[in-house]
Parts: C-alpha cells; structure tokens; sequence
C-alpha cells in the first residue's frame, strides 16, 4: 500500500461534481459510500455476484465493487439517491412501493437501477426480458414475483 | 359501513419508500464522527489450543487505536438457556472452528486495521477435529467440550402413547433414513455493527437483530453495566431469517472496543464471514419409522435425528425440537417417540433457521407419498386423512385454537389441479405435496410478553411505543396498520419509536414469528386504553354511553348517529385541559404452559396459537442433463387473518424461493475439513428470477380465536411446505423417491441411471 500514490479523482455523481484524493485501487463503490456518504449503494459480496452495489455509468448499469474510481472520471454516474426528482419519487421507485417488491429493502437500490436501465432501453420488456435484465440482482427476501409485478406494470404504461 | 379502514386491506407499507431511495440505513451505513473501524481476528485451525498471542507489534502500529483479546473480555461464556453457556465471547484456552473470534483490532481505516491484524502472533497446538455426525460419535473421537460427553450437546426426548403397541396393529410399517447437510441463512445484508460509549457510560449499539432486548441482556451482563445503560437502537435490518436474534460475539467486541478507545467503532462483516461467523443451519440425518392402518392414517411413528451443531450451543434446545414439533402439529400422531441429538463438531455454530429441518420434513412428507404408494391411496388423501384438525390436542399437549390445515390442502389441490395431473403426467413430469405448521412464539420465560405505550399530541396524532422488531417482513407497517383501526386515525397520523432498548418496552422479538400474535395484540391493546379514556370524555360530552361511541375517518362519534361527532383533535384538547392522561398502554402475554422446557419437559402448551401451510408443486425433469424445471407452485397457508393480503403474499413467494428452489433445488455449503468452500453467491447458489416458477397464493383465513383480529403469523408454514413439494414432484417425475437433499443434478442421473440397470426399484 505504501508505495502506491493516492491521486486526484474527479467523479460526476447524479449531476454534481465531487473531487476525492484516494489510492488508484479505490473501488467506485468506497469512494461512493465512504467519501461521497452515499450509503444508499450497498455491498453485499462485494466481488460482483449480487447486484446490490449497481449503479448507472452513462445510463448502463454496471457493478460498483468492481469499478474502479479512477476508471469512470469524466462518465456520468447515477446512484439511487439521483433518480428521485424533487419530493416525488421516480416511477420506478413508486411502482416498487405500490407493488410490495421491496421487504427488506437491501437488494431494492440495485434492483430499481437494474429495472430502471432496462426500461430506458426496452420500455416494454417481456416477463422473461424483466426476468433476464434482472438476474444479476440477488434478492432474498421476495421471491422476485412482486418485483417482476412492479416492473411489468411499468412495461403495460410503456405500451 | 365498512368493518374496517385499514385491517385486511392491501396497503402499501409504511417504511417502503425511504427503502427505495437510499434513505434508509442499515448498520453499515453509519457514520459518527472518529468513529473507528474494527476488524476481527480469526482462528485458521478447526480445533487447536491456544498457547499464546502477541499483540504488541499490532500495538504498535500507527494508526491503530486498541487491541482486544480474550483477557480483556474476561472469558465470559455465553448461552441463550442457563445450561448452555458454553461460548466464550473470545476463547481464552482454545478455537473450535475455522473463524472463530480470537483477537480484534480498532483503527483508523480499514487497510490499518486489516495490517494490524496481520501483526498479531497467536501460538496454537493443533487439535484433532471432528467433521460429521458419525466422526463425532465414534468412540475415542476428540471432544469439544469437557460438559458435552461424546460430543453429545442436547439430547430432546419425548416418548407418547404406545409406540411398540402401535407399530405392533399397524397395517404397513416403513422405516426410511433422509439426510441434508447444511444450508445457509444468506441475508441480504452482511452483519454489521456500530458501538460508542457516552461520557456517563451508557452504550448505544446498533446492529440488525430479531429481538433488541435479546441483544441487550448479554451486553449487560458481559460489560456489566446495568440494563438502562445499553442502548440497542433501531436501524434497518437487511433479513434475519431465523438468524441475528442471539448475541454476536461482534456486538461485544464492538462494545469493548468502543470502551477502551471511547470512540465509536464500527465493524462490517464480508460476505464469507457473514456466511461462516454468524450462524449456519444445522446439517440433518433423521431416521423416521411409520406405522400405517389400511387407509393411511399413522398409527405409531419413531424418529431419531441426528443434528450437526457446530462447535457452540446457540438455540441448540429449540433446534433440536422444532422439526419434530412443526410435524406433530401439522399431523395427527398418537404413539410417537421422538428423539433428537444435536452433536458437536468443530464447525461452524448453527442456530435456527426458517427453513429449518429439510431432511426432516421431507422424511415424514416422503414417508407418507411412500406408505400412500404401498396402500394405493394418493398423497393428497394421504395428506387429508393425517392432517390436524381445530380442537385436536397435539402429542406434546398442545391445544389446537384454529387449524385450517384440510382447507389448504383442498385450495391448493384444486388451484394446481392435482386430481387431473397426479398420475396422469407425461413422462418425466411430476406432481408433489408438502404440509407443516409453525408456532407463533414458545415459553420464553421472562421476555415472553410484549407491551406497548401510546403517546398523543394535541392535534390527535400519536406515537406508538414498542419493543417489535421489523427485519423486512413488514412488522413496523403491521403496528401502523393495527394502532390507526383502532383509533380512526389515518397511517399518516401515526408515528412508531420501535426496537429501542432506552425507550421501548420488553418484547419478545421476531425470530419465533410471536411478533404478530404477540406484539400485535399489545399494540392493539394500548390502542384500545387510549381509545377508552377518549371515549370517557367524549361520552361525557354527548350524554351518552361510552359503548354508544365508534372511532373513524378521525372522529369519535356516536355510532348509531354518526353526525354527532367530535374530531379526535377535540377530544384530546379537551382532555388536556381537564388534566386527564389518554396515554395508553397494552400488555399481552400468551396462555403457555410456563412449565414447558424443550429438555427437562417437553408436554405443555407450546404456544398460544399455530399456523398451517400446504405447497403443491408442478415440475419437468430434463432426463438428459438432470436439470429439473419447476413449472408452477401453488401456496397456501392458515395465517389466521390476513392483516394486509399483499404482504402475506411477499412471505409466501419468498418461502417458496427459499425453502423450495433454493432449498430442494441449489442450496448447500460444501466443505473441506471444517473449511467452507462456497461461503459466497458464487459458489452458494440462492435463486435468481429467472429461476423462479409462477408461484399460486392462497390464503386461508381461520380467524383464530385469540390472535390479533384473529390473525397468526404470515408466511413460515409456507417456508416449511416447500421443500417437500419440491421433492416429492421430482421424485414423481423420476419413479424414485429421493432421500438425499438438495437434489442436485448429477442425484437425479444416479437415480435415473439406477432405475435403468434396474438396481433401484420404487
Ligand atoms: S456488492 Fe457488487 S455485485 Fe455484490
Ligand atoms: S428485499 Fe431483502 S434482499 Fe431483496
């Protein structure tokens, strides 16, 4: 560790622009959670099975613990704590309220960014599109079947 | 009018939202200014002695800020029942499993901490180990612990009727062994805690628990502090699953790191360590011999099971009789024996889990499919002839309040049609059915009981005050749901203060699903006192009785002339300047037999009320590669009542993704002597969407008697349904009934391959 030079990194998170000094080996998902305080990304394996830790890069949802920060200057990053506009929670995130796909509510972060994603690209996504776009999200708690219910309610309005 | 504004109603839950934005924290989202991080230090050896450990080059470390080993933690020995007090919150004399806690470090960043941990010398003389129920056994075999002879932990015995006599009348009698190695709770969230100490000494700790006061006690004793000094506040809790309601050596390593630096720390777990640190579920062999009359019903049944405890006692007592207790519920038995051996081994502690007992709910279900095939009675008659009934009185003398077991049975068969599958199925197609019962809660001594208080403010809305802990299944929304019926106030009004030890009063906690029945019924009191004090006033007010009185839509009015009405506001102004107290307060505490002791007493009323669940489940087995392919799942329960359908209908997909998929299916940890090979989702396969079947729910309401708007539990019958559905359909599919679960792939070519040469015939 000591060898290594911390850097400058200069992160654009949900439209604003954050400078953090850090050692280049500094996981997007540290320097989200530990200097920018956005805790609402989570760890959950931290090796890029769970999808707990997904945030957006440009609009693509990639995983957080494998990202380095110094890798994604200069990109857009979307975190869960950017997609609510205002007061109002984005509609992803109501049709997750209104359909019981959140319990615990650990994997939700992840997920809604996973299901936000593939409705930017497909905003009328098949139950196996919703099943497939969401298989690298784990969850424990649901099941998945309200989460899918959430998601397709979505799919029938992009009709 | 409507009975009710929100009970029965599909509401969407109170503390979703802020889930969906981040907001929520969970343990490891907090931060506290120079807080800390801590790390553990743990024992690579299965089984050694502890001769030494130097810690002075960790010491002295920059950066580093304490280090603990056990002679700071004074050796204490922790255990839930006084006769099980057997783990050391850091061993002194020596480690029992790979992971166990052995020293731990407090500094400034985690790459610190992780240095200084590799600074400390520990000197161990190697052990020999025990790996499995049978290695543990044998005679000569190493012990763990000079108070357990033969490695031999608890020992559960409960013997009723006759059970030789039964055996002996018995029409058809099997004996059967079934056997599952050990699963994994797999909580979204990876345990974290976060300790720090006041000037005045009073610890806050926050942790994801199923029960705060559960947690708080332990602190208290090893930190010996008094009770009103340990704070456990609330937090979001990423899943518990039957897992986090004991203490974790973590919290008190937290504790006394915070202590000794009097700064707050923090320590998150990794994924493995939440895998092989926390609690495992035990490994099973039970051996189960039925006894049958002509038309299926038992007659006399004998089980011995045989449990892999790991290295600790933990639940060890309850473990060790819930999967025979959740069957002797859900099934009629009058001659049974039962005993059950929770053994030793230098592995990882295990403790209860939801889906706890695979092997043995599958043996008993399995059994019957298999004794059902002999008579030629199919096993949804089976099922039905055998299935517990309202009034009945179980084995253990359990009475039983409300059973709609048969009416889950019947919905479940008619949704998935079972009469025009089952034997009807084209080749490798199968049709199977699982049944069990839950409690809702056990004698749990002192705790046993919840009580709620409510607070109200001058505009009428209010605070309910309570011990119950929400770990995700939506125990916080249910307390909202209950406190604003009963009042006439609107969710809105109503604010929670829960599982907070400086604040809230005792409760039992979550992890015996006792939080409804229990909890719910103490926070429907407490609604009630405030509702009656208002009712007083108001009566007064109009000239009228206070039974005359209805509350709703935030008026309290006379119920047969709803426009006489007065706002709820109005009438706690009214009784604020009449300096009367409309706080309100609730007590429940179940009607248990108190004498009950899972070992030393096993009979008595184990719980106020159960539920009820059947799983039916549809599948195609591709005979080629062994993969099964689950077509379609049908969920029932008794829940009692259905406080919020949607809710309940989240508990049952989840069960059967748990218990079912996973469990039958994917879910299992493997092992190289006592090391965990697979303790993250790579290797641990928990069920993806694409995965999962379309699942059916049915729910069944029974009203129970005493439960809450007569609700009990939501969701944990299905959770221990599911598993058996599972194997009993692939076992249909295939023409051999499986013994060995989960039932893997290259199992089901064995099988095929066997059934083949002939070698196997079912
Ligand atoms: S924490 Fe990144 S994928 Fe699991
Ligand atoms: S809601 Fe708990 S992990 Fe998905």
């Amino acid at each position: 560790m000591s060898e290594m030079k911390k850097t400058a990194i200069t992160l654009n998170v949900n439209n604003e622009t954050h400078d953090i000094i850090a050692y280049p080996n500094k996981t997007l998902l540290e320097a989200l959670r530990d200097d920018l305080r956005l805790t609402g990304t989570k760890e959950s394996c931290g090796e890029g099975v769970c999808g707990s830790c997904t945030v957006l890069l440009d609009g693509a949802p990639v995983r957080s613990c494998l990202t380095l920060a110094v890798a994604v200057q200069g990109k857009k990053i979307t975190t869960i704590e950017g997609l609510r506009v205002g007061e109002k929670l984005h509609p992803v995130q109501e049709a997750f309220v209104n359909h019981h796909a959140i319990q615990c509510g650990f994997c939700s972060p992840g997920m809604i960014l996973t299901a936000y994603a593939l409705l930017k690209e497909n905003p009328t996504p098949t139950e196996t599109e919703i099943r497939r776009a969401i298989s690298g999200n784990i969850c424990r708690c649901t099941g998945y079947a309200k989460i899918v219910e959430a998601i397709k309610s979505l799919a029938e309005e992009g009709k | 009018m409507e009975k009710f504004s929100y009970i029965g109603k599909d509401m969407k839950r109170i503390d979703t939202a802020s889930k969906s934005t981040g907001e929520a924290l969970f343990a490891a989202d907090l931060a506290l200014p120079r807080m800390l991080v801590g790390k553990i230090l743990r024992s690579p050896h299965a089984h050694a002695r502890i001769v030494a450990i130097d810690a002075s080059r960790a010491e002295k470390l920059p950066g580093v800020k304490a280090v603990l080993t056990a002679r700071d933690t004074c050796g204490d020995k922790w255990g839930v029942f006084k006769y099980t007090q057997d783990q050391q919150f850091l061993p002194t004399e020596k480690v029992r499993y790979v992971g166990e806690e052995v020293a731990a470090v407090a500094a400034v960043d985690e790459d610190t901490a992780l240095e200084a941990l590799s600074l400390i010398d520990v000197a161990y003389e190697p052990l020999p180990a025990v790996f499995t129920i049978e290695d543990a056994l044998s005679p000569g075999a190493p012990q763990l612990h000079d108070v357990y002879p033969n490695n031999i932990n608890i020992h559960v015995h409960i013997n009723v009727g006759d059970v030789e006599k039964g055996f002996a009348g018995s029409h058809l009698v099997r004996e059967d062994t079934f056997a599952a190695p050990e699963d994994s709770y797999f909580q979204g969230e990876p345990y974290a805690v976060a300790a720090q100490f006041d000037h005045a000494g009073n610890l806050e700790i926050w942790m994801p628990n199923a029960g705060p006061h559960l947690k708080s006690k332990p602190l208290s004793n090893v930190l010996k502090i008094p009770l009103n000094k340990v704070r456990v506040r609330k937090i979001t809790i990423g899943g518990a699953f039957g897992g986090r309601s004991e203490i974790s050596p973590a919290d008190v390593i937290c504790a006394f790191l915070a202590k000794k630096t009097q700064r707050p720390v923090k320590i998150v777990y990794t994924r493995e360590e939440n895998t092989v640190c926390t609690r495992q579920a035990h490994s099973m062999i039970a051996r189960i011999k039925t006894g049958v009359d002509r038309e299926g019903r038992v007659v006399a049944r004998d089980i011995t099971c045989h449990m892999d405890g790991g290295a600790y006692s933990s639940t060890g007592p309850i473990a060790t009789s819930v999967p025979f207790l959740c069957m002797e519920q859900a099934y009629r038995m009058e001659n049974v024996r039962y005993n059950g051996y929770r053994v030793l081994t230098n592995k990882p502690i295990r403790g209860m889990f939801r889906t706890h007992g695979r092997a043995f709910a599958c043996g008993v279900d399995i059994q019957l499919d298999r004794l059902g095939e002999a008579l030629g009675i199919d096993p949804l008659t089976m099922r039905l002839r055998n299935a517990r009934q309202t009034g009945d009185t179980t084995p253990t003398k359990s009475y039983v309040a409300s059973c709609g077991l048969t009416e889950t049975i019947e919905k479940t068969a008619k949704r998935s049609r079972w009469a025009e599958k089952f034997g009807k199925l084209p080749p490798y197609h199968g049709i199977g059915i699982g049944c069990n019962s839950v409690q809702t809660g056990f004698p749990m001594g002192i705790r046993g009981g919840s009580q709620a208080f409510i607070k109200l403010n001058e505009d009428g809305g209010v605070t309910v005050i309570t011990g119950i802990v929400d770990n995700g299944q939506g125990n916080d929304h249910m307390i909202v749901q209950i406190a604003a019926e009963e009042l006439g106030l609107t969710p809105d009004d109503i604010q929670l203060i829960t599982a907070d030890t400086e604040v809230t009063p005792s409760d039992p906690g979550s992890y015996s699903m006792c939080e409804t029945f229990i909890g719910g019924n103490a926070v429907r009191l407490a609604a009630q006192d405030v509702k009656k004090k208002l009712f007083r006033i108001v009566a007064e007010e109009f000239g009228v009785g206070e039974e005359d009185l209805s509350a709703k839509n935030r008026k309290i009015f006379v119920t047969k002339n709803p426009e006489q009405s007065i706002s709820i506001t109005k009438a706690v102004r009214m009784a604020l300047t009449r300096n009367e107290s409309i706080s309100g307060e609730g007590s429940y505490w179940p009607n248990v037999d108190w004498k009950r002791e899972w070992v030393k007493n096993p009979y008595g009323q184990l719980s106020e009320t159960f539920s009820f669940g059947t799983v039916i489940c549809e599948v195609k087995v591709d005979p080629e590669t062994g993969q099964v392919e689950v077509l379609e799942v049908t969920a029932s329960q008794d829940v009692g009542y259905a406080l919020n359908p949607k809710v309940i209908e989240g508990q049952f997909e989840g069960g059967v993704a748990m218990g079912g998929q996973g469990g039958m299916l994917t879910e299992y940890l493997q092992w190289h002597e006592g090391r965990v090979l697979t303790p993250t989702q790579l290797g641990y396969l928990v069920p993806l969407a694409i995965d999962m079947p379309k699942i059916n729910d049915i729910i069944v309401e029974t009203i129970d008697p005493k439960g809450p708007y007569g609700a009990k539990e939501a969701g944990m019958s299905v959770a221990m349904s599911a598993a058996q559905a599972y194997c009993g359909a692939i076992s249909n599919a295939v023409g051999i009934y499986f013994h060995e679960y989960p039932i893997t792939p290259d199992k089901i070519l064995k099988a095929i391959e066997e059934k083949k040469k002939g070698d196997r015939k079912e």
